[in-house]
């Protein structure tokens, strides 16, 4: 059974149809590529999802149960995790910390195992040193933060919206690699990229979103040459 | 480490519980007006941690004041118990106009707690058989019948609960709940924090709180009034020693009482009716050039030399 | 930001209705009609400045009454001084006020524009204050007033007679909105502030000086609001808090109407002016009328955050 189904959602924004008509499925277990040209609709994508937004039209269904209609918090509590393209890390709160609000929150430890849990993810992403100020951390940390806390809720779904943005190449195989990791862990991902060599090397399905409607599905390398695709924008071979 | 801080805490709770007995009563009642304006300053800055500010604290410190005294004589209540009735309906009352406007926060909210204490001025006046109407009602004896230290006692009682419930909102999930809200609205609906909840219940608890601080205060001077139990001393004095102690602590607004309580007693003197203009520019001057406050300040300034 | 409302259908019929209304009201009690209207284009003028700040340099002025305040002790001692008829004093008030708007954003305002709109909403509230117990100080609370002889004029239609100079405040409200509508929409330097308030950095990018758009905008409306407490003085006895209420009330109707819309505060105005003035026609209920923007402000809220609910 699917883990996410959408049918014919949409959203829009005034007269403006930032999705439309949109059919995907995310199979268990698999990393699912979402790409296409800036302002295709992408982030939108996972904002509907996540429940930042709530569909002008279509459904949203999470294992079979309808989630169209609920708030953020509770789709995050059924196991629908995603990262934020421009980090805001949470201010007053130390870089193991931020990792706690999504393990106390995402599924409501207490305080002692939302820290043992925080800690767990901080090792198992390479982050050390995890009680400093968070004012003073690489963009690779601050990306693994970012990870570390949605990771931190425990989800089932996980969607990671350009985690690979402004990393060198060394760090990006460092990046891709973790992705692997937790993977492993029997997470489905759903991940967002411009960078094409991630996409490439870790996906299973790709999905093409252009003018917020799908407009190829399938795995990269038929997507890749699918003409309809090339046309709207490849994007960058890395 | 840990208990050397305890025994910190102790040591000077002892030294306040003990106060009444090496000290005359001129000495108590300012530490009675510091203590409620210290419980006030806290309960503000515990809402304002999540990133909303309520103006409305004399409007629900007058509440509770009205009905601690109104339970009372009208029903023979125990004073002590209609202190705690006077929270209650505050805190009713906080969460009718929570739930009707915090989804909307930010400026909608302030402004609507700004005229809360308005709004409730107009309503006692216009229940004259009620409430007393526009010359209030007097209670027939104060509290204690005026014992001055068990009054201290009750004051101070109000303070420490005030401080226990700030740092329990410092030391639990709580804390976690209201860094995130106040932060990143969205980043916090997506760890699974339920941002509305949360704001209801902040406001509803700070708001019983003040509640619980107006009955006291109406018990202790025994009457209430329309000008009196709302006065907006009850608003900008909290909100000036909150932002001079520093804001999203519970050391700042407990130094910023002291200092601004003391510091008043001395203005009184020299300047009796402007002192509240002096609260006024301490917080445009705090806004505008330190908005950490003392505490925030000093405190960065200790961390800096790395 | 639109400062024209939005015609549509549904405005027709409750044009409709609403004119229905008036006469229904003019019939039964037209003191309600005629003195509604008068409070309303009150509320309407000293609300049109602070929707301009509000919508063009972002910024939510707590201390927008006291300004008005100011305007009307400034009218009472240049009558006491010259002799000037605070009606004259109009244009001295609007100098001096756009002056003092100039000092107030050099100084002050300017530094909390970026910052979170907490930082704004606490400053605003303690210049408020510091400009509140100021006044006090100064002045005392004891309310003055001056007797002038042409504030109560009246006319009469049969038996009822009414109070025509109250009139004053239709005209205010009509010249001021018109006013900024015009100068909004064409004049250039109305058009910068409308981009500026639309897309601050868009504008910068087109050369349009933010800085000096928020400046002017931010003088002109404290201009205006001087000089409606110029205007205010004649009629009414002021007093250092005379203004916190009307503070709380343009907001009101600033929130009834949208942000950035002009025209539809002037509406709104309306409605709470009428809406008040039909209250304190209830003789035993005359105390309520001070409530009313407060229950509409909460309706308001309460239908937005529904509107908001499709996120």
């Amino acid at each position: 059974m699917a883990v996410l189904k959408t049918e014919n959602l949409a959203r829009y924004f005034g007269g403006l149809a930032a999705l439309n008509q949109v059919n995907v499925e995310f199979r268990e277990n698999e990393i699912l590529g979402i790409i296409g040209p800036n302002g295709a609709g992408k982030t939108t994508f996972i904002n509907v999802i996540a429940g930042i937004y709530l569909p002008t039209e279509g459904k949203i269904f999470f294992n079979g149960q309808d989630i169209s209609g609920l708030p953020a918090h509770r789709r995050c509590r059924l196991g629908i995790g995603r990262t934020f393209q421009l980090v805001r890390p949470l201010q007053g709160l130390s870089l193991l910390e931020n990792v706690m609000v999504g393990s106390l929150f995402g599924k409501g430890l207490g305080q002692r195992e939302a820290r043992k849990k925080a800690k767990e993810l901080c090792e198992f992403l390479g982050l050390s040193d995890i009680t400093r100020d968070i004012t003073e951390m690489t963009a690779l940390e601050i990306k693994k933060m970012e990870i570390a806390h949605a990771l931190a809720t425990q989800p089932e779904l996980l969607f990671l919206d350009e985690v690979m943005a402004g990393l060198n190449s060394d760090e990006t195989m460092e990046m891709i690699d973790l992705v692997r990791k937790i993977h492993s862990r029997g997470i489905t991902i759903g991940i967002v990229e411009h960078v094409m060599r991630v996409i490439r090397e870790l996906t299973h399905r790709v999905i093409v979103l252009d003018w917020g409607e799908v407009i190829a599905e399938g795995p990269y390398g038929e997507v890749s040459n699918d003409p309809r695709v090339i046309t709207a924008y490849l994007g960058e071979e890395a | 480490m840990r208990n050397s801080r305890y025994l910190l805490y102790i040591l000077i709770l002892i030294i306040l519980v003990t106060l009444p007995l090496h000290t005359g009563v001129y000495l108590l009642n300012v530490m009675d007006v510091i203590l409620i304006y210290l419980a006030l300053a806290l309960s503000w800055d515990m809402l304002l941690r999540s990133g909303q500010i309520s103006f409305g604290m004399a409007g629900l410190f007058g509440v509770g004041g009205y009905a601690a005294a109104l339970l009372h004589l009208n029903t023979g209540v125990n004073p002590l118990f209609s202190i705690i009735l006077g929270g209650l309906a505050a805190g009713v009352l906080a969460w009718l106009v929570g739930m009707a406007v915090l989804q909307l926060r930010g400026m909608y909210f302030a402004i609507v707690t700004l005229a809360l204490a308005e709004i409730f001025r107009v309503i006692v006046r216009n229940l004259p058989d009620l409430t007393g109407g526009p010359e209030g009602t007097i209670l027939p004896s104060a509290i204690f019948a005026g014992n001055s230290t068990k009054t201290y006692w009750l004051v101070l009682t109000v303070a420490v609960v005030s401080v226990i419930a700030s740092e329990i909102f410092r030391r639990t999930r709580i804390h976690f709940a209201l860094t995130s809200i106040r932060n990143d609205e969205v980043v916090a609906k997506s760890s699974g924090i339920d941002v509305f909840k949360y704001l209801v219940f902040i406001f509803v608890i700070t708001s019983a709180i003040q509640g619980i601080i107006g009955g006291a205060y109406a018990h202790i001077y025994g009457f209430v009034s329309p000008e009196g139990s709302f006065s907006i001393d009850f608003t900008l004095l909290p909100i000036a020693m909150a932002l001079l102690g520093g804001m999203h602590s519970t050391w700042g607004p407990v130094v910023g009482a002291v200092l601004l309580g003391v510091a008043s007693e001395f203005l009184k003197l020299y300047i009796p009716y402007g002192h509240l203009l002096v609260y006024g520019l301490i917080i445009v001057i705090a806004i505008l050039f330190f908005p950490q406050g003392i505490v925030g300040t000093l405190g960065q300034r200790l961390k800096k030399p790395r | 930001m639109n400062p024209f409302g939005k015609l549509k259908q549904s405005n027709y019929q409750i044009a409709i209705i609403s004119v229905i209304l008036a006469i229904l009201l003019a019939a039964w009690k037209p003191h309600v009609l005629i003195e509604g209207i008068q409070r309303a284009c009150l509320y309407a003028v000293i609300a049109l400045p602070m929707a301009l700040i509000l919508g063009i340099v972002g910024i939510i002025n707590l201390a927008h009454g006291d300004f008005m305040m100011l305007g009307a002790y400034f009218a009472y001692f240049f009558n006491v001084y010259t002799g000037v008829d605070p009606l004259v004093a109009i244009a001295p008030a609007l100098l001096a006020f756009f002056l003092i708007g100039i000092a107030s954003y050099r100084a002050i305002i300017k530094y909390v524009l970026g910052a979170p709109e907490l930082n704004q909403l606490l400053l605003t509230f303690g210049l408020a204050m510091v400009m509140e117990q100021l006044a006090n100080l100064i002045w005392t609370s004891r309310p003055i007033k001056l007797s002038l002889r042409y504030v109560s004029a009246s006319a009469a239609i049969g038996s009822f007679t009414f109070g025509t100079f109250e009139f004053v405040y239709v005209g205010a409200a009509i010249i001021v909105l018109v006013g900024l509508l015009l100068f909004l929409k064409h004049t250039s330097m109305g058009q910068a502030a409308l981009a500026v308030g639309q897309n601050p950095r868009g504008a910068k990018l087109v050369g349009i000086h933010v800085d000096r758009t928020y400046l002017l905008v931010f003088s002109l409306s404290i201009a205006l609001v001087g000089a409606i407490g110029a205007i205010f003085m004649t009629r009414h006895s002021i007093f250092p808090l005379v203004g916190a209420a009307f503070t709380m009330k343009s907001f009101c109707l600033i929130a009834m109407a949208g942000i950035g819309n002009l025209t539809g505060i002037l509406w709104c105005s309306l409605i709470l002016g009428l809406a008040e003035n039909f209250v304190l026609s209830f003789r035993g209920y005359a105390g309520w009328a001070d409530i009313l923007f407060f229950a509409l402000i909460v309706c308001v809220i309460i239908i937005r955050s529904r509107q908001r609910q499709v996120k």
